[in-house]
């Protein structure tokens, strides 16, 4: 009988050294903070005056009154170290984003990186930009086309077709070099409408070179007062795929099937 | 025998009292943003979030976590470019925080405050309903935060000269589970 109620006294000493221990510990770490609440203060001392009201109190009474004040401001002083220390176990208990389990790489930003994308978004703007005003001159090409050819003897409308498809050939290859030269992202896999839009390069990109070449063998041709004949032949077919694939593209990426 | 039990009882019963922390992890999510665009309705789609919630004295923080690059709107360029005009290889992550109280664990319907960080930019949410189903000692919760790219200073892109819409939703569908 006498063991278990050692036992039990000293299992309670135990518990309450233990949470005087916690709160003190609390106190001890919130004393170092500066404290966000002003403390009350007590009321300033009146000046004297000659009216008998205003005459202070005796000593008794005034030690008194400062007891109590100073009790009080120490309940509050306690009571908002309480709430502080409460306000600060909540945000320690609160989860951090280290208790995630992402990847330090995962955390942390790059500047370098951003800039990187920032660089690519820029030109591929351009590049978008550029594309869509090609597109004017080349559909231009196509229509001055059904008079540059065939059994046409006149030259103007040939002249306006090669200056036409000069400034066409011109637009695309600044379109081209944006889209090339824009900075590659590494680990990045080409997923979407994006890939058909790079597909279509590998037509259309051929296309406009070999385009012009024929087109300049079948002008010779012409001028020559000769009929169009031979691989400049080609010109007319592989010129009508090349803007096929260069408006496929373009509505790739612009237009969702 | 048991007489002599009695007094670790009664210690690890009081120490208890100051163990009742309970922990929260996320198991499962699906993170949605939509953007809209005349010519384009796009859905970014995320499961590589992860969250932890800490229940003590009667209120529980929350915090979810999700790469920005996780998302996959079914084109690589597409999210390339989104990763670019939200700054997310300088700020990688959308980080969600907010606090309920523990008697919310038996409600249908919550109403939570949330802070959300994104690009940079810190932006507080009110009162966003979300629907809670328990399915046995899980937690079940779906909703919709109601994200603008204004919120988080973001430059709408454009396509064809033509600017995405200012709202981009974000559907969550989380589920989870006590540690």
């Amino acid at each position: 009988m006498k063991s278990t109620a050692m036992k039990f006294a000293v299992g309670a000493v135990l518990v309450f050294v233990l949470q005087i221990s916690f709160l003190n510990a609390q106190d001890g770490s919130a004393s170092h903070q500066t404290p966000s609440v002003t403390v009350a203060q007590e009321e300033p001392a009146k000046t004297a005056s000659a009216s008998s009201d205003n005459l202070p109190d005796a000593p008794g009474l005034q030690a008194q009154a400062q007891s109590q004040t100073q009790s009080q401001n120490q309940n509050q002083n306690q009571n908002q170290s309480q709430n502080q220390s409460q306000d600060q176990t909540q945000k320690e208990s609160a989860p951090s984003l280290g208790d995630l389990g992402f990847s330090k790489a995962e955390e942390q930003g790059n500047a370098r990186q951003q800039a990187l994308l920032d660089k690519r978004t820029h030109m591929l703007k351009i590049h978008q930009r550029m594309g869509l005003i090609t597109t004017i001159p080349m559909i231009a090409s196509v229509v001055t086309s059904l008079n540059a050819g065939g059994r046409s003897e006149g030259t103007v409308s040939r002249d306006l077709h090669v200056a036409i498809g000069a400034l066409t050939g011109d637009l695309y290859g600044i379109t081209a070099y944006y889209a090339i030269r824009a900075p590659k992202i590494e680990g990045t896999e080409t997923r979407g409408p994006i890939k058909f839009h790079k597909i279509m390069a590998w037509i259309h990109g051929p296309g406009m070179i070999a385009t012009p070449i024929l087109g300049a063998i079948a002008f010779s041709q012409k001028n020559n007062g000769e009929r169009v004949h031979g691989i400049a032949q080609a010109h007319g077919p592989v010129a009508i795929v090349t803007a096929g694939a260069f408006g496929a593209a373009l509505l790739s990426v612009s237009l969702k099937f | 025998m048991k007489k002599n039990l009695l007094p670790l009882f009664v210690l690890f019963a009081l120490t208890s009292v100051y163990a009742a922390d309970q922990t929260w992890v996320l198991k499962q999510s699906t993170l949605t943003y939509h953007v809209s665009h005349p010519l384009h309705q796009t859905d970014g789609v995320s499961h590589a979030a992860r969250g932890k919630g800490v229940c003590h004295d009667g209120q529980c923080d929350f915090l979810i976590a999700v790469p920005v690059k996780s998302f996959d709107s079914g084109d690589s360029n597409r999210d390339l470019h989104m990763l670019q005009v939200t700054r997310g290889a300088e700020y990688p992550m959308v980080q969600v925080r907010t606090r309920l109280p523990e008697s919310a664990e038996g409600s249908s319907t919550i109403k939570a405050d949330l802070d959300v960080q994104f690009a940079g930019q810190t932006a507080h949410f009110q009162q966003v309903p979300l629907e809670v189903k328990t399915e046995g000692k899980e937690k079940h919760i779906t909703g919709t935060i109601p994200a603008t790219l204004a919120d988080f200073k973001i430059e709408p892109p454009s396509l064809l000269t033509m600017p995405v819409k200012n709202e981009i939703p974000v559907k969550v569908d989380m589920t989870w589970s006590p540690q």
